[in-house]
């Protein structure tokens, strides 16, 4: 500033002289001559400044003449800096966004009017929503449940929603809604299928034990009150007791089975022993006759030769588990198929039976713990709900699957598959 | 200047609520839907109570979006994609109403089939997975609609014809046993009135998909098969 001040007063100072020793005009001249040209600096340099007020980037060429260069280059510092620190807070804004979608929990903000802002990718994923199309949409159009819409507009958010979503396979979901920054919501989801069927089957477990054990409680007590209190003849008594010892019976082999479960549940790593399945397979085709004692006709196939590796007692009982499973529900006259197959993928069990069946809706639900298709029945055969469990149990064990292929009214197919570490060729 | 502004974001958001409106309907209609089926695999008939509740409260949204319709019409006077959009809902409505009655249907043809002691999945196995196919069909439109997504609508009008396909195989395999033994033709008949009224379902996904094509696009692609390819 100093110095375009002391150039004007310079020039008016000449110019003065110029015209008061000389002639007039020419210090008017002289003084015209030097404001134009200080002038002319100024608009240059003024008309550089627009020109990049139009288009402001970082840019080290643009340079001023005097007095301007200082302020150019503290524009130019500004600049660089502000961009500095932009940078800086968008890489801030990028990692929190991607912790956002890494997070296991669905993440939805919402604003007053419940419209999507943004969501994380774990809540696309659980709701349907695609954050590129729903930016701005009311989220009641994606996620359209009566109960959630009902939720929202209640505008009671102290509890949170547990909503069911058979759309992604039977998800289970508990939502909950938190205000923050005014009249803005965020919306959370976290997906809890895993602990509220956890939940629901500890639940059936408890129940269940109880109730097996009750049924022959109950048998037990009441032939107990009445050989109390009535006096029987020695034929009856006779007869009580041994329903009696049949019920009681049944209790042992309920909590015997149970014992095996947890004994297996909790047990080290099955023994390395090598089992020999030529032999096994075909005790279990012996015991399968002995328990058909001639109503099924009972085919043994046998493919490639191999042994298993692993604790044989644990083998028999679960193989034997599933044999006796078929013979059980296949009427008289069916036909029971065991085939024991080796390959280089590894080996297989399988039981085919041409039985009763089993409706799809069980098949994925059978090894769980007292989980009968058909209470009364399976019952009437002397199960104790406890027995595939056992079997699944035991495979898992042997790092062996259980596939069972069943339809209705035709037959079922129980498969155990073995990989191949387990065996031994011979 | 200020004004015309301020009506047309008024007007906008009119239309958005309709459509919220419309989407709210739909969602009660899913779960109709939904439950319909989960009846036929269940037979729990607490959900045929539900299912027949419901639609009272679709009938009532029914109403007031065409109520809404008819008054954005009259007071706004919707012009282009507006328009579109108003009649689009008015007839998408009406197909949703329906669908829901559908619904209802089947969940008073289970409620026949289990007191009469049956268990349907004996004999239908394919009415299953028609109906999953159907629900899905209803999902898509609708999510379609919440997004004006021609492309997604597409898909479901294509996916009609695979439900058609597989509702002629059920009832050939329904005939079937009916023939073998005619002990099971009156179970059969609620069946196939179950599996007809899922085909409808299906149909009506597909007029929904139409209407979305047609606020989208602006064109009527209804009895068009090339439209379609």
């Amino acid at each position: 500033m100093q110095r375009a001040l002391i150039y004007g007063l310079l020039t008016a100072a000449v110019s003065f002289l110029l015209g008061y020793f000389v002639e007039p005009w020419m210090g008017w001249v002289l003084f015209y001559l030097g404001l134009s040209l200080h002038l002319a600096m100024h608009y240059r340099n003024f008309s550089r400044l627009e020109r990049w007020s139009r288009k402001p980037v970082l840019d080290a060429s643009l340079e001023g003449d005097g007095e301007w260069d200082r302020v150019f280059r503290r524009l130019y510092r500004h600049e660089k800096e502000l961009l500095e620190k932009i940078e800086l807070r968008e890489r801030d804004i990028a990692r929190l966004i991607a912790a956002v979608h890494a997070m296991n929990d669905g993440v939805v903000l919402l604003d007053g009017l419940y419209q999507i802002q943004f969501c994380n990718k774990t809540a696309e994923r659980q709701l349907g929503i695609s954050s590129a199309t729903d930016r701005g949409a009311a989220i009641t159009n994606i996620v359209r449940q009566p109960e959630f819409v009902d939720y929202l507009a209640r505008g009671d958010f102290s509890r949170s929603l547990v909503l069911r979503l058979e759309r992604y396979f039977e998800r289970v979901l508990s939502l909950s809604v938190i205000t923050y920054a005014d009249d803005n919501w965020l919306l959370q989801v976290r997906d809890i299928t895993q602990t509220d069927r956890l939940d629901s089957m500890r639940r059936d477990f408890v129940a269940n034990v109880s109730h097996e054990l009750r049924t022959p409680l109950t048998v037990l007590s009441g032939f107990v009150e009445t050989l109390l209190e009535i006096d029987v003849d020695r034929e009856s008594r006779q007869h009580y007791l041994q329903l009696m010892g049949e019920q009681s019976k049944r209790m042992q082999s309920i909590v015997q089975d149970l014992l095996t479960l947890s004994s297996i549940e909790s047990a080290p790593p099955p023994e390395d022993e090598v089992v020999d399945m030529a032999s096994l397979v075909d005790k279990l085709r012996r015991d399968a006759e002995a328990l058909s004692a001639g109503r099924h006709q009972i085919v043994l196939q046998i493919e490639g030769q191999g042994d298993l590796h692993g604790s044989e007692s644990e083998l028999v009982s679960a193989l034997a588990n599933l044999v006796s499973n078929a013979v059980r529900y296949t009427p008289s006259g069916g036909c029971i198929t065991l085939i024991w197959k080796v390959s280089s993928q590894g080996a297989e069990f399988a039981v085919q039976d041409t039985g009763i069946g089993i409706e799809p809706q069980h098949i994925p639900r059978l090894t769980e713990r007292f989980y009968r298709v058909d209470r009364g029945r399976s019952r009437d055969v002397g199960g104790t709900g406890l027995g595939l469990a056992i079997v699944k149990h035991s495979l898992n064990r042997h790092q062996a699957t259980l596939d069972i292929t069943s339809t209705p009214g035709k037959g079922s197919c129980f498969i155990v598959r073995f990989p191949s570490a387990r065996v031994s060729d011979v | 200047m200020n004004e015309s502004l301020h009506v047309s974001s008024q007007f906008d958001e009119d239309l958005s609520r309709l459509r919220t409106h419309v989407l709210q309907m739909g969602g009660l209609v899913e779960t109709q839907v939904s439950s319909a089926i989960d009846a036929y695999t269940t037979g729990e008939v607490t959900n045929v109570k539900t299912i027949v509740e419901t639609d009272r409260k679709v009938n009532e949204l029914e109403k007031a979006i065409d109520n809404d319709c008819a008054h954005i019409i009259a007071m706004r006077q919707p012009a282009a994609s507006d328009l579109r959009l108003v009649f689009g809902i008015s007839k998408i409505v009406t197909d949703l109403e329906r669908t829901g009655d559908e619904a209802k249907k089947i969940a008073k043809g289970v409620r026949r089939i289990y007191e009469a002691g049956h268990t349907p999945s004996q004999y239908g196995v394919g009415v299953r997975h028609l109906a999953d196919a159907a629900l899905n069909m209803v999902r898509q439109s609708l999510d379609a609609f919440a997004r004006l997504d021609a492309g997604l609508s597409l898909n479901v009008i294509r996916a009609d014809d695979a439900v058609d396909v597989e509702f002629k195989s059920i009832i050939r395999q329904l005939i079937t046993h009916m023939m073998e033994d005619p002990r099971t033709i009156t179970v059969s008949m609620d069946i196939i009135s179950i599996a007809r009224a899922i085909e409808r379902i299906g149909d009506h996904a597909k007029n929904i998909s139409e209407q979305v094509i047609f606020v989208v696009e602006g064109r009527d692609i209804r009895h068009n098969k090339e439209a379609i390819k």
